[in-house]
């Protein structure tokens, strides 16, 4: 009995101690993505580094804001995004999750 | 179009500065955004639900009410990376903390080789993310790019671990060394994308005062604070306080680097700021020591508060080591302020916590504001004061809170 206890207080122990003796298992966050406008092209290309959560978090930007901010990705990330698509993810991001400026129709 | 493609590739921050300096456009109304997101509250591995703006990478943001403390718990400790490859495991009997580079002996060093041949030291330091508390900016003026942090990037936690220069010394730096470089064990989705890299000068790297933790608050690192090694930098901001330190590189040569170069830079300017709106077009320097700063724990905002109650009003304030000298506060929205009372010495790296009583004898809005000063006078600029940066760095503004009495 009393050996029990100690085996059970040790394997306890161990389990606080060692707090990482298995692999983790992350949470996946299903962030809510508008569908429509080529979303599944913004996805794609988006997703590979960040979740959609750093989209939203910018809140609702501007044209030039979302096109600096996809030419960012492109130039400083490597993103591989050609013209066509990158022009697809600015306009889907204006029109979902921003707004168009009249200080960007320069 | 393509001239503002051409200058403008970070973001669209100049030609909105360009409006609201000739009047043409309130910047307030461009920024707002009525249906702000709400993050989900989730619990990670080690962590209490905490507020989940992205989970690859993971980025955890602390609640407010965490600043009624002087030490973090570890749970509830905020988490930001920077890439999405983060190892889910760790083995320590093949984890190497590598020391190599420009020195006469590279080492490669395992957990228990810290631990047992190194002198153990202890510090108490706050940790803060760059750009913590960066949607106040947006607040004063333009919002700036980046996460939009509230004030919970940030938390203080006792470290303990060995002294870098311990280890460099052991592997005997050379005399042409001038850099250090290090880095962890996160990697980029894509080979192309820059990995995740800080540099810092030698004299700094052998100062006595960095150390490479294993152990926070007395446990080893949570995983997601960068199990099982970190950097820790007493009173500098948490950029190159690399998580899952894997590489320590002494280098001759400076190692231009996107991590040092672009992000996390600031106008190389004395006041490190630039005309709210402007873009990244200005020589930058590196973000290093922290700023003056205050923030209140409770009560939190929209707190609806019975009048005549006592209330505890508290919070932490801390610098870049100097030491805070006084923490002011006022409960009419700035316009009387009376001191508070500093509460335990955890040590000039440490958060300071500070109390004031308050009896609110009269129904209505309260705004209460508090101000840090250190001990060689730097003092925390009103939120309309405050100098503007685009990537949203260093936000040390005065903080206030609108509670409710009725």
């Amino acid at each position: 009995m009393k050996k029990t206890v100690l085996f059970a207080a040790f394997a306890l122990a161990t389990a606080l101690c060692a707090q990482v003796d298995k692999p983790i298992e992350m949470p996946y966050v299903d962030y809510p993505i508008v569908k429509g406008d080529h979303d599944e092209v913004v996805q794609q290309y988006c997703l590979i580094c960040h979740s959609w959560g750093y989209v939203l978090n910018q809140g609702k930007k501007s044209r030039p804001y979302w096109t600096g901010t996809v030419q960012k990705m492109v130039n400083e990330f490597k993103a591989p995004i050609g013209k066509e698509d990158q022009q697809i993810i600015i306009n889907y991001l204006v029109k979902h999750y921003g707004y168009e400026s009249k200080t960007a129709e320069h | 179009m393509s001239q503002f493609n051409r200058r403008h590739f970070l973001g669209a921050g100049f030609i909105l500065g360009a409006s609201s300096l000739f009047g043409k456009e309130n910047p307030k109304k461009i920024i707002t955004d009525s249906k702000e997101f709400v993050p989900p509250q989730i619990a990670f591995p080690q962590k209490k639900p905490l507020k989940t703006i992205s989970d690859r990478p993971p980025l955890l943001e602390s609640p407010r009410d965490i600043f009624t403390q002087a030490i973090t718990p570890n749970d509830q400790f905020f988490v930001r990376w920077h890439m999405p490859d983060i190892p889910t495991y760790i083995d320590l009997k093949e984890f190497r903390l590598e020391v190599k580079g420009s020195v006469e002996t590279p080492l490669s060093l395992s957990v228990d080789d810290l631990k047992a041949k190194f002198e153990p030291v202890e510090i108490t330091s706050v940790l803060q993310c760059g750009g913590n508390s960066r949607k106040y900016y947006a607040a004063s003026g333009q919002a700036t790019h980046g996460v939009q942090w509230d004030h919970g990037a940030m938390g203080c936690a006792v470290w303990k671990g060995v002294r870098l220069k311990d280890l460099l010394e052991r592997a005997g730096v050379k005399g042409s060394a001038k850099w250090v470089g290090v880095n962890g064990l996160e990697k980029p989705a894509m080979d192309a994308t820059p990995k995740f890299f800080r540099e810092m000068n030698i004299d700094e790297a052998l100062s006595g005062e960095l150390i490479v933790a294993y152990e926070m608050n007395g446990e080893d690192l949570p995983y997601l604070n960068g199990f099982p090694l970190r950097l820790v930098i007493p009173g500098h901001f948490s950029d190159s306080w690399v998580k899952m330190l894997s590489e320590i590189t002494v280098f001759d040569e400076y190692q231009n680097s996107f991590f040092m170069d672009v992000a996390y830079t600031v106008p190389d300017n004395d006041c490190e700021c630039v005309v709210s709106g402007s873009d990244f077009e200005y020589k930058r320097k590196p973000i290093a020591v922290m700023k003056v700063k205050s923030v209140i724990g409770y009560p939190t905002p929209g707190t609806v508060i019975k009048k005549g109650s006592r209330v505890k009003v508290t919070g932490i304030a801390f610098d870049q080591g100097k030491g805070i000298k006084e923490v002011m506060i006022s409960i009419d929205g700035g316009k009387h302020w009376s001191a508070t009372q500093l509460e335990k010495d955890y040590g000039k790296y440490a958060y300071r916590q500070w109390t004031y009583q308050w009896e609110p004898k009269t129904k209505g809005e309260y705004t209460i504001m508090v101000r840090a000063i250190n001990r060689i006078g730097n003092i925390q600029p009103l939120a309309h004061e405050i100098g503007w940066n685009a990537g949203g760095y260093q936000y040390n503004a005065v903080d206030a809170v609108s509670v409710k009495i009725v």
